[in-house]
C-alpha cells in the first residue's frame, strides 16, 4: 500500500476524505444563486449605459467566474487540510510582496492615489488586499494552531538573553505580522481593507486564547481612535475625510459625496417591507452609482425589500454559525481556527457592508460577498468556502455523498 | 487538558460569533428598521421625486363664442424665451445676444442687454406668448451662433386672441401671463374656461432619460368648456359703433350701453366706450395719454416720471372697467316708469287721471321744481309721462306711501345686484347707495319718486325697465348662454330664470302703451323709429360735483311697444358738446340701435299712414331701354334723372334696382360703357329733411332719412360718408335726424 502511495503524485495523506457538509455548501449555493441574480438585476441598466447597451457583460461575467469559482471551490475542498498548512507562510511572504508591488504600480488613470488593484492586462484585475486577508487567516490559524498549548499556557521562554512567557512573546509577533499588513494596507488608501484585516487579526487573536483583557484594551482603543476620527476627520487619509463628514452631517453633500448613500436610503424606502419586485427597481436606473458594486444591498432591499433583505442576513447568519459548527467539531486547530478565520471573515465583511448601505456607518467601501461585483474576488470567496468544506470532511459531523 | 483546551477555543469562538451576528448584523438590522421602516415614506417620496418626470399636457383655454357661434376669444400655441445669464461669459456675446433678440422680438436693446448682465441668474424671461415665426427666428439666431444654445431657451406657451381687437372688450376682458383670465368673462369664468392640465408621469432614469412605458401614468387632460355668449356680434356692433360715434358727437368722457331680450333677460350687446383692444389690453389710447401728458406737465413742461406712471395705470384700470355692470348713476325720470308702474298697480292712479302742474310742488320744507318752470298746467298721467312732470309723480309716490313706495324700489331690483354672470357688478348699500325703508323720509320718497337721491347701474335700470316689457316678469339678466365641450357638445344650456313678478301683465300694458307716447311725442322723441313702435323714458341725472354742471343723459326703453323683442339703454356719461338732455343725446343713440336691431331681427315694421307718406320709392329697372323710355318711367316716380353719355340706349344704372330712394332721389344712367361720374359729398349736418334732400339731390347724391324725422326743430347731426370724400353719384348717404329736447326731464 505505501509502494503505490509513492505512485502518486500527491500525497494521499493531503487528500482528503468522507464527505462534506451538506448544510454548509446548500448555503454557499443559496447565497450564491442569490447573489447572481441580484447582481443581475442591479447591474443591467449600468451595463446598458457603460458597455454599449450590453446588459448582461457583467453577469455573464460574473457567471463565468462562479462557475470556474464552483470548480475551485470542489477543487480546494479535495485536498486535505494539512495542504494549506505548507502554504501558510509562502502565502503570507507572497502577499506581503504584492502588498508592497501595489504601492509601487502606478494606478490607472482616475485612479490617483488608490494603490489597491494589480492588473495583468487582458488576464486578471484583483486587489493584494484580499489575498492578504486570506493569508493572515491562514498564517495566524497555523502559527496558533502551532502554539496553541504554550500560548493558553504559564510557558517561559528565553528570547536572547531575555526570559518571557511564550504568550508574550506570540502576542507581540502576532501584532507586528498584524500591525504590518494593516500598515501596508492603509498606504493602498484603502481604510475599509484595513479594517477588515485589523478586524480579522483581532478576532484571530481572540480566538488564540490571549487574555481578555489585551481585548478590553484594544477595545478600548478602537473606540477612542472612531471616536478621535469623528471628531477630528482630518486625520484620515484625504479621501475618506468627506465621508466621515457626510456621514455625520446626512446634509453635507459637497460633489455628491452623499449620493451614493442618499440614493442607497431612498432605495430601502421605496422598497418598504416587501420590495417592488424582481428587477422594478427604480433606484438602480443610475440613481445608485454602480449599483452592482458595494451599494447593491440597497438595490436588493427595494427590489425584495426589508422581508428579503432579512432572509439574506439570515442566511449570511447561518453560515457563520454553520463555520463555527464545523469548527467546533473539528478537532486539529489549524482547522478549527482556518474554518472561524474564513467564516467570520464573510460574516464581518457581510455585516459591515450592511451597517454601511443603511447609513449605520459612514461609506468605506466594502463589499458583499456572493453579492458585490467581481470576479477575481468571487472565485477567492469561492475558493474558501472550497477550504471549509475541506475541513468539513473530517469534522464529526453528518457525512454525506459528496 | 486538550479537551479543556478545545471547550476554551469553541468558548472564544462561540463569543465571537454572537458578536459578529448581533452587533456586527445587528447594525445592519437597525439601519434597515430605521431606513425601510421609520423612515421609509420620507425616503420614498425622495425617490420619487427624482425618478419621476411630471410633464404638463396644457390643455388650451376655452373659446368664447358669440351666439351665432363667432369666436370673440381664442387660445392658441406660443412660446416663451428665456435666457441663461449665468452662462454669458463676455461683454461681446451680450451685446450680440441683446441685439439679435431685441432685434427678432421687437424690445427695447437696453432692457435685453441689462437682462443679459444679471449673471448670477440662471433664467431671466425675455418674452412670453411669442408666435411661431418669432420662435423660429430666435432658434435660427440661436444655432447661427456656437454656445448659444446654452443660452437662450424657449418653453411652451399660450397666447389668447380676440379677433375683433377691441370689440365688446370690456365684456370679454382679458388674460394675462399663462392664460389665467384678468377681467371681465375671461376672469369670471375662468375655471371653466381653463379646465385641467393633464399629466403624464413617467419614471426617469438619472441620465433624465425617460424609461420604458410601463413606468408612465397618464392623466388626461380635461379641456376647457367653450362659452356661447348671448352677445349677438351684430347687434353688439350696431351698439359699439352708436355709441362710439355718440361719445364722440357729444364730447362726453363715456358711452355705455346694453341690448336685452326682453323675453329671456340674455344680454344681445353690453358696451362701454372707449375701451380697449383686448390684444394688448396694457396699451393706454394715444388720446388718454395726451391728456395724462397735458395734465401732468408742470410750467416747463416735464412730467414726473412716478405721477405719469401712476396715471397710466389708473388709465389702465378705467379703459378695463365695464361701466354697465361696475358704474353706477342716478337713474333720474327713467325711474319715473317704476313710480308709475306702482301707481298704477296699486290703483292710486289711472293714466287718464287729470293733475295740474303749478311747475313746482312742496314736500315738508322743500321745494321741487318742474324742469318746467311755468307748469304744464292741467294734463292727465300719460302726458304728466311725457313731459317727465317731477311733481306728479312726488304726488304718485305719496299716495303710494312709503312702504309700499319702498316695495316696489325693492321689487324692481333698486336694492340688491342683479347676479349676472360677469364680475365685479355694482352692489347696492343701504344708506350708502340708497335710502333704506328705515331712513326713507318724505322727502327722500319725494326725490326717488323721479330717480334721484339713490345710485343704480345700467344693468338694474334696464333689467327694472325689462321687467315693464316682459308682462312685469323680472328677470335674472345673463350673458352665457350654454357651455359646450371640445367636441361642440352642449353641456350646459342656461334656462331664463323668473326672479318674480313684480306687477301685473294689464299694468304692464298700460306701462307699455304710456312709455310708447313719451317716444312718439313725448320727451324721448328722438328714439323714435318709423315702422317700430319704441317705447321708453329718457333721464337726466346731474351728476353730484360741486361747481360743475355734468350729467348723464340716458335713455331706456324698448320695442315694439306692442310685442316687446328687445330693451335698451343708453348712458351718455359727461356730454360736454352743448346738448345734454337724455333726450337730446341719448335718445337718438337709442333709435339707431333699436332700428338696425328690429331689421336685423326681422322684425315686420308695422308704418302708419303718416309714415307710409313719406315712404321712398323703389328703383326699377331700366337697362336695356332706351334713354326716353327709361327717363319717362322714372320720372314717374318721382325721380330725378341724371344721363351720362351720348347713347340711345341705357347700358348701367346706378342706384341698383331694387334700392329704395326717397321720392325726389338721384338715378344716374350710362348710355355708354364708361367709368362712373363721381361727387364730391357735402356737409349734410345741422339741416332740416328737407333741407337735406334739396343739398343732396342738388349734389346729385340720395339720402336715406334715419331717426327723429316728423315735427319741428329737427335737425340732422350724422352723415354716412363724411364732408369731402368722393363718392359715386347717386351714391345713398344715410342721415341721422333728432330733434332738439329741452326738458331735463
Amino acid at each position: 500500500m505505501a509502494a503505490e502511495n509513492t505512485k502518486r503524485r500527491i500525497d494521499p495523506k493531503l487528500l482528503s476524505h468522507g464527505g462534506m457538509d451538506l448544510t454548509f455548501l446548500t448555503l454557499v449555493l443559496m447565497l450564491l444563486t442569490i447573489g447572481l441574480i441580484m447582481m443581475f438585476s442591479a447591474s443591467y441598466t449600468y451595463c446598458y449605459y457603460n458597455n454599449n447597451g450590453d446588459s448582461l457583460y457583467y453577469f455573464k461575467r460574473q457567471f463565468f467566474f462562479a462557475v470556474v469559482g464552483l470548480a475551485a471551490m470542489f477543487g480546494a475542498s479535495k485536498f486535505h487540510y494539512r495542504a494549506y498548512r505548507f502554504m501558510a507562510r509562502p502565502l503570507m511572504y507572497a502577499s506581503l510582496v504584492l502588498l508592497v508591488v501595489v504601492l509601487v504600480v502606478p494606478p490607472p488613470a482616475g485612479y490617483e492615489g488608490f494603490h489597491r488593484w494589480l492588473y495583468i492586462p487582458g488576464v486578471v484585475t484583483f486587489q493584494p488586499s484580499e489575498i492578504a486577508k486570506l493569508a493572515i487567516v491562514i498564517f495566524l490559524a497555523k502559527d496558533i494552531g502551532d502554539h496553541y498549548s504554550e500560548i493558553n499556557s504559564d510557558k517561559k521562554m528565553t528570547l536572547g538573553n531575555r526570559t518571557l512567557y511564550a504568550r508574550t512573546f506570540y502576542l507581540l509577533r502576532y501584532i507586528i505580522i498584524l500591525g504590518l499588513f494593516s500598515v501596508l494596507v492603509l498606504l493602498e488608501n484603502h481604510v475599509s481593507g484595513t479594517i477588515l484585516i485589523f478586524m480579522l487579526g483581532i478576532m484571530m487573536l481572540w480566538l488564540a486564547g490571549f487574555d481578555s483583557k489585551w481585548f478590553i484594551v484594544a477595545g478600548v482603543a478602537v473606540v477612542a481612535v472612531a471616536i478621535l476620527v469623528i471628531l477630528k476627520p482630518s486625520i484620515l487619509p484625504a479621501h475618506a475625510q468627506p465621508r466621515i463628514t457626510a456621514w455625520l452631517n446626512k446634509d453635507y453633500d459637497p460633489q455628491g459625496v452623499r449620493w451614493q448613500t442618499n440614493n442607497a436610503l431612498y432605495a430601502i424606502g421605496s422598497g418598504g417591507w416587501f420590495g417592488v419586485g424582481l428587477g422594478n427597481s427604480k433606484q438602480k436606473q443610475l440613481y445608485v452609482s454602480e449599483p452592482m458594486n458595494d451599494f447593491i444591498f440597497s438595490i436588493v432591499c427595494e427590489e425584495l425589500g426589508i422581508i428579503g433583505a432579512a432572509i439574506i442576513i439570515l442566511l449570511f447568519v447561518l453560515l457563520v454559525w454553520r463555520g463555527f459548527y464545523i469548527a467546533s467539531k473539528t478537532d486539529d486547530k489549524f482547522a478549527s481556527l482556518l474554518v472561524l478565520g474564513l467564516s467570520f471573515q464573510i460574516g464581518l465583511q457581510a455585516a459591515l457592508n450592511i451597517a454601511v448601505v443603511t447609513d449605520v456607518l459612514p461609506n468605506t467601501g466594502i463589499s458583499l460577498p456572493f453579492f458585490s461585483y467581481g470576479g477575481t474576488s468571487l472565485m477567492m470567496l469561492l475558493g474558501e468556502m472550497g477550504l471549509i468544506l475541506g475541513v468539513s470532511r473530517y469534522a464529526r459531523v453528518k457525512k454525506n455523498l459528496f | 487538558m486538550a479537551r479543556e483546551l478545545k471547550s476554551k477555543l469553541n468558548k472564544r469562538a462561540f463569543t465571537a460569533l454572537l458578536i459578529t451576528c448581533i452587533l456586527g448584523f445587528g447594525m445592519g438590522a437597525f439601519g434597515l428598521i430605521n431606513v425601510g421602516v421609520v423612515n421609509g415614506e420620507k425616503y420614498k417620496l425622495k425617490a420619487e421625486s427624482q425618478q419621476l418626470s411630471d410633464t404638463k399636457v396644457s390643455a388650451l383655454r376655452g373659446t368664447i363664442y358669440d351666439a351665432n357661434m363667432n369666436p370673440l376669444a381664442q387660445s392658441a400655441d406660443a412660446w416663451k424665451i428665456f435666457i441663461n445669464p449665468s452662462k454669458i461669459s463676455d461683454q461681446e456675446t451680450m451685446e450680440t445676444i441683446a441685439e439679435g433678440l431685441s432685434a427678432i422680438l421687437d424690445l427695447d436693446y437696453e432692457t435685453v442687454l441689462e437682462k443679459c448682465s444679471r449673471s448670477k441668474y440662471a433664467y431671466v424671461l425675455i418674452k412670453s406668448q411669442v408666435e411661431y415665426e418669432d420662435k423660429n427666428a430666435v432658434i435660427e439666431f440661436r444655432n447661427a451662433h456656437k454656445g448659444y444654445n446654452q443660452i437662450i431657451g424657449t418653453e411652451d406657451d399660450v397666447k389668447r386672441y380676440y379677433p375683433f381687437g377691441s370689440f365688446a372688450s370690456s365684456v370679454l376682458g382679458f388674460t394675462g401671463d399663462g392664460d389665467v383670465g384678468r377681467s371681465g368673462l375671461e376672469y369670471y369664468y375662468d375655471d371653466i374656461l381653463t379646465g385641467t392640465a393633464g399629466r403624464i408621469i413617467t419614471a426617469k432614469n438619472a441620465k433624465q432619460i425617460r424609461m420604458s412605458s410601463d413606468y408612465s401614468t397618464y392623466y388626461a387632460a380635461e379641456t376647457g368648456l367653450n362659452l356661447q355668449l348671448t352677445i349677438d356680434q351684430v347687434i353688439q356692433y350696431y351698439l359699439d359703433t352708436a355709441l362710439e360715434n355718440a361719445v364722440k358727437l357729444n364730447d362726453a368722457t363715456y358711452g355705455y350701453g346694453i341690448v336685452m331680450d326682453v323675453e329671456t333677460g340674455a344680454i344681445l350687446a353690453m358696451s362701454t366706450k372707449p375701451d380697449f383692444d383686448c390684444n394688448s389690453p396694457y396699451a393706454i389710447n394715444e388720446e388718454t395719454e395726451t391728456k395724462i401728458d397735458e395734465e401732468l406737465a408742470d410750467e416747463e413742461g416735464n412730467i414726473d416720471e412716478k405721477a405719469k406712471s401712476d396715471a397710466v395705470v389708473a388709465a389702465r384700470y378705467a379703459q378695463w372697467r365695464n361701466r354697465t355692470i361696475c358704474d353706477s348713476y342716478e337713474p333720474g325720470s327713467v325711474y319715473k316708469c317704476i313710480t308709475a308702474a306702482a301707481g298704477i298697480e296699486e290703483g292710486v292712479v289711472k293714466p287718464e287721471e287729470m293733475f295740474n302742474c303749478t311747475g313746482s310742488y312742496e314736500v315738508a320744507d322743500r321745494t321741487y321744481h318742474c324742469s318746467h318752470r311755468a307748469g304744464h298746467g292741467v294734463e292727465d298721467f300719460t302726458t304728466a309721462m311725457m313731459n317727465s312732470c317731477n311733481p306728479i309723480f312726488i304726488q304718485v309716490a305719496q299716495r303710494l306711501g312709503k312702504a309700499t313706495f319702498y316695495k316696489y324700489f325693492e321689487a324692481f331690483g333698486f336694492a340688491e345686484g342683479t347676479d349676472i354672470d360677469l364680475p365685479a357688478e355694482f352692489e347696492p348699500g343701504a344708506d350708502v347707495t340708497y335710502h333704506s325703508f328705515s331712513r326713507l323720509t318724505s322727502v327722500a320718497m319725494a326725490s326717488e319718486s323721479f330717480g334721484q337721491t339713490f345710485q343704480a347701474s345700467p344693468i338694474q335700470i334696464i333689467n327694472a325697465i325689462n321687467a315693464i316689457a316682459n308682462g312685469g316678469k323680472l328677470m335674472q339678466p345673463y350673458i352665457v348662454g350654454s357651455m359646450l365641450d371640445e367636441d361642440g357638445n352642449r353641456v350646459y344650456e342656461r334656462e331664463p330664470v323668473v326672479k318674480r313678478q313684480v306687477i301685473s301683465p294689464e299694468t304692464a300694458n298700460t306701462l307699455n302703451m304710456m312709455m310708447e307716447k313719451v317716444v312718439s311725442a313725448g320727451t324721448a322723441r328722438n328714439a323714435y323709429v318709423p315702422g317700430y313702435r319704441v317705447a321708453g323714458k329718457t333721464g337726466t341725472s346731474q351728476k353730484l360735483t360741486l361747481g360743475e354742471e355734468i350729467y348723464v343723459a340716458s335713455f331706456c326703453g324698448f320695442a315694439p311697444a306692442d310685442n316687446p323683442r328687445v330693451s335698451v339703454l343708453i348712458a351718455i356719461d359727461e356730454p360736454k358738446a352743448g346738448a345734454f338732455t337724455g333726450g337730446s343725446v341719448a335718445g337718438p343713440v337709442a333709435a339707431e340701435v333699436i332700428e338696425k336691431t328690429m331689421q336685423y331681427l326681422n322684425v315686420e315694421p308695422q308704418y302708419t299712414d303718416d309714415e307710409l307718406a313719406r315712404l321712398e320709392e323703389s328703383v326699377v329697372k331700366v337697362t336695356g331701354d332706351t334713354v326716353a323710355m327709361a327717363q319717362k318711367e322714372l320720372q314717374s316716380k318721382g325721380f330725378t334723372v341724371k344721363v351720362m353719355g351720348t347713347g340711345d340706349k341705357v347700358v348701367k344704372q346706378f342706384p341698383r334696382p331694387g334700392q329704395t330712394l326717397s321720392k325726389n332721389g338721384v338715378v344716374v344712367l350710362y348710355t355708354e360703357d364708361m367709368d362712373p361720374a363721381m361727387v364730391t359729398v357735402p356737409n349734410l349736418t345741422g339741416l332740416s329733411v328737407a333741407e337735406a334732400n334739396n343739398v343732396a339731390v342738388a349734389c346729385g347724391l340720395n339720402i336715406r332719412r334715419t331717426g327723429y324725422t316728423k315735427g319741428d326743430n329737427i335737425a340732422s347731426y350724422r352723415q354716412s360718408s363724411e364732408a369731402g370724400t368722393d363718392v359715386q353719384m347717386g351714391t345713398v348717404v344715410t342721415v341721422y335726424f333728432r330733434t332738439e329736447i329741452k326738458e331735463e326731464d
